[in-house]
């Protein structure tokens, strides 16, 4: 099992705290709203969750290797 | 109007998350409050914090707590310790206005004490405006009072302020919230009116909630030593235990008792609960905060030792959740700390730096002063707290 993450841009407050707390698996874009690396670099998909839970505007959407969305709440 | 009530941990932290409920916590409170970012909605909102965000984040949180408040906080405490006393309520507001100073970009060219205690007047009339839906006294002519106040301070501070900051030039102006928002305002746009309250509400806010939280848990870490002395010497040595204490304090206390929210839509939410449009969803953070399910039987109970389940804050939804959450947190509270984060690089907050100083500085509560409640407000704060300082407890 793989997640993967991405992150709703026109959701994102640019809060950096994904950058902060996962760097190499989340940047920030020319316009300083964050993006996921695509394959997130380093991170374990316990870890990945724990990133998205942490997001304040809940922007970053987890799916497994089969595209089903992981529950946050 | 409906009214419908949030008790529990999970309907609370959906609602906080639901876009279609918006905030009316400061709906009285808009002398001071009106657009200010925690009363944005939607698109809106989302501009001024993504313009906000970029001043609140850890680097910017790593340079106060590791740069700039260590010595305010210590300067501000020495002459309550050389006196040997001090009432923690005025105290912990005087410390954390300045150290609120810093992060809303209000100068005290003159440094003097009589400067700050103005400065100080100001920041209780500020909060006035902002907690005026629990006032006690005649709203009206608080209001009043208030709005004067705003444009005295104005001349005062805010408009020196921002023509020191204009003159730096964005590269060499200072990096806090007037600064940020005068970068950005091609931006944002904000009429001075607006620019007046957004940086009176990041002065009262940083103020005014992290003092609370510095006399609250100071009281809990006292009743706690009392009762578990092995304890004592951990406050003195351990900032992460201290951490522990401030976030267990701010769950069993947030800032404000309670969330407040306006639906702009129906709304159901996922546990059944159904909110009809233009109802008033009060969220009961003293009893979602102590959610057995969450918490356990002794949620009530103040345990710095106690262990939040995955995915749950320390100090529960006091900072709220979703896009309103507090854009301080990290700054008051620090970063919650993994089983395997070393101090070093760690972030405790600012609560925690000023509560672990004022216990090496000996804190201990006065035998013959008893402290007492605030009875001017609805809201539970401590009107007055004599301690003693110097040597040790």
């Amino acid at each position: 099992m793989s997640y993967r993450a991405t992150v709703d841009k026109d959701v994102c407050l640019s809060s950096g705290r994904c950058v902060a707390d996962a760097p190499g698996a989340f940047v920030f874009d020319a316009t300083e709203i964050a993006e996921a690396v695509p394959g997130h670099p380093g991170l374990s998909d316990a870890a990945l969750v724990q990133v998205a839970r942490a997001c304040p505007s809940g922007a970053i959407v987890v799916v497994d290797d089969e595209g089903v969305e992981i529950e946050l709440l | 109007m409906s009214t419908v009530v949030l008790t529990t941990f999970a309907d609370a932290k959906d609602a906080y998350r639901c876009r279609d409920l918006r905030q009316s916590l400061y709906d009285e409170g808009e002398v001071v409050m009106a657009d200010v970012l925690v009363n944005l909605h939607g698109e809106e909102h989302r501009d001024r914090r993504r313009v906000e965000n970029r001043l609140f984040r850890r680097d910017t949180f790593e340079l106060y707590e590791r740069d700039l408040f260590p010595d305010v906080t210590a300067a501000t405490v020495a002459p309550y310790v050389a006196a040997g006393h001090a009432d923690l309520v005025p105290m912990g507001h005087e410390l954390m206005l300045n150290l609120a100073a810093l992060t809303a970009g209000v100068d005290r060219p003159e440094g003097s004490a009589e400067e700050t205690k103005r400065l100080y007047a100001y920041l209780m009339r500020f909060i006035e405006g902002a907690t005026l839906a629990h006032s006690t006294r005649d709203k009206d002519a608080q209001r009043a009072v208030i709005a004067q106040a705003l444009r005295d301070w104005d001349a005062e501070f805010l408009a020196p302020s921002i023509a020191r900051r204009q003159a730096l030039g964005p590269e060499g102006a200072p990096r806090d919230v007037l600064a940020c928002l005068l970068a950005h305002q091609d931006e944002l746009g904000l009429e001075h009116e607006a620019l007046r309250r957004e940086v009176a509400f990041f002065l009262l806010a940083a103020a005014h909630t992290s003092a609370t939280a510095f006399v609250r848990s100071i009281d809990h870490v006292l009743g706690w030593t009392d009762a578990h002395p092995a304890d004592v010497e951990r406050v003195a040595a351990d900032p992460f235990f201290v951490q522990r204490c401030v976030h267990e304090t701010v769950r069993l206390n947030p800032s404000s008792p309670t969330g407040r929210r306006r639906a702009l839509a129906p709304v159901r939410l996922r546990s059944g609960v159904e909110i009809p449009a233009g109802a008033t969803v009060v969220i009961d953070l003293l009893a979602v905060n102590r959610d057995p399910a969450v918490f356990g039987p002794d949620a009530a109970a103040f345990d710095p030792h106690r262990d939040a389940p995955q995915g749950v804050a320390p100090f529960g939804l006091s900072f709220a959740a979703g896009m309103h959450v507090c854009i301080g947190q990290d700054l008051a509270a620090g970063v919650v700390p993994r089983p395997d984060t070393l101090a070093e690089g760690h972030l405790f907050g600012l609560v925690t730096g000023a509560v672990q100083h004022m216990f090496r500085c000996g804190v201990r509560r006065d035998p013959h002063d008893a402290p007492e409640r605030d009875a001017n407000t609805a809201r539970p704060y401590w009107g007055r707290y004599p301690v003693l300082l110097g040597g040790r407890r």
